[in-house]
């Protein structure tokens, strides 16, 4: 009975898992494109306005761009 | 076979049906891809959307141009002037499939891109998936070997 109960848990929880569809590699045409990539189509400009919001704010962190923190560089 | 369900059941990503080393392809793919007996075939599946195809596909090239093996390139653009285009810049010259129905791709179900597979009398001898820094070096040394 227990294995069974087991059997039973086990297959819908992998049942679960198979909910989710996956991505082909032959399918993500989309994700190669470069508006994709971390930081948009221009990640240089998102990072000066990552910059310029944490020298007007004085705050800084967790948008992973690397500075100095003073605002000054 | 059970070994490669549990892993497939486990992690979703893998697929029952992808061809592997040792097994064979059908017959439908073999006449499409018009395959002879006896010779070594290295089947490419590329898309121009993808970088290391792009890197990978001229070096191929100098294996088909120097007769080291039969090549055959599958191209999986949804659109085929996509590919028909990276053909023409890199300037191809080995036969390349347009499978933008998806049904060769599909069959093969790569686990990943590029996908190169070694074939012999219709059945698959080795496989590579991704991105290989000198594939035309590594393709020669496994064509040694095979042959």
């Amino acid at each position: 009975m227990i294995k069974f109960l087991l059997l039973a848990m086990s297959a819908s929880l992998f049942m679960g898992c198979s909910l989710i569809k996956e991505v082909k590699p032959w399918e993500k045409e989309t994700l190669a494109k470069p508006i994709m990539q971390f930081g948009g189509l221009h990640p240089e400009v998102t990072k000066f306005e990552s910059h310029v919001y944490f020298s007007k704010e004085a705050s800084r962190g967790g948008s992973g761009v690397a500075g100095g923190g003073c605002g000054c560089n | 076979m059970f070994k490669k369900t549990i892993y497939s059941l486990l992690f979703s990503s893998m697929s029952l049906l992808a061809l592997e080393t040792g097994d064979s392809l059908s017959q439908n793919i073999q006449n499409n891809l018009k395959l002879e007996a006896d010779k070594v075939y290295v089947i490419d599946f590329f898309a121009s959307w993808c970088k290391s195809c792009k890197k990978e596909l001229p070096l191929i090239a100098n294996i088909y141009n120097d007769k080291t093996v039969e090549v055959i390139g599958i191209n999986v653009d949804k659109n085929q002037e996509d590919g028909e285009r990276l053909v023409k810049e890199l300037e191809l010259t080995f036969p390349v499939v347009y499978d933008t129905d998806k049904s060769l791709v599909e069959s093969f179900d790569p686990l990943g891109f590029p996908a190169v597979y070694y074939v012999k009398n219709g059945k698959v001898l080795n496989v590579i998936f991704g991105a290989v820094e000198e594939i035309d070096k590594k393709i020669k040394e496994d064509i040694k070997a095979i042959k």
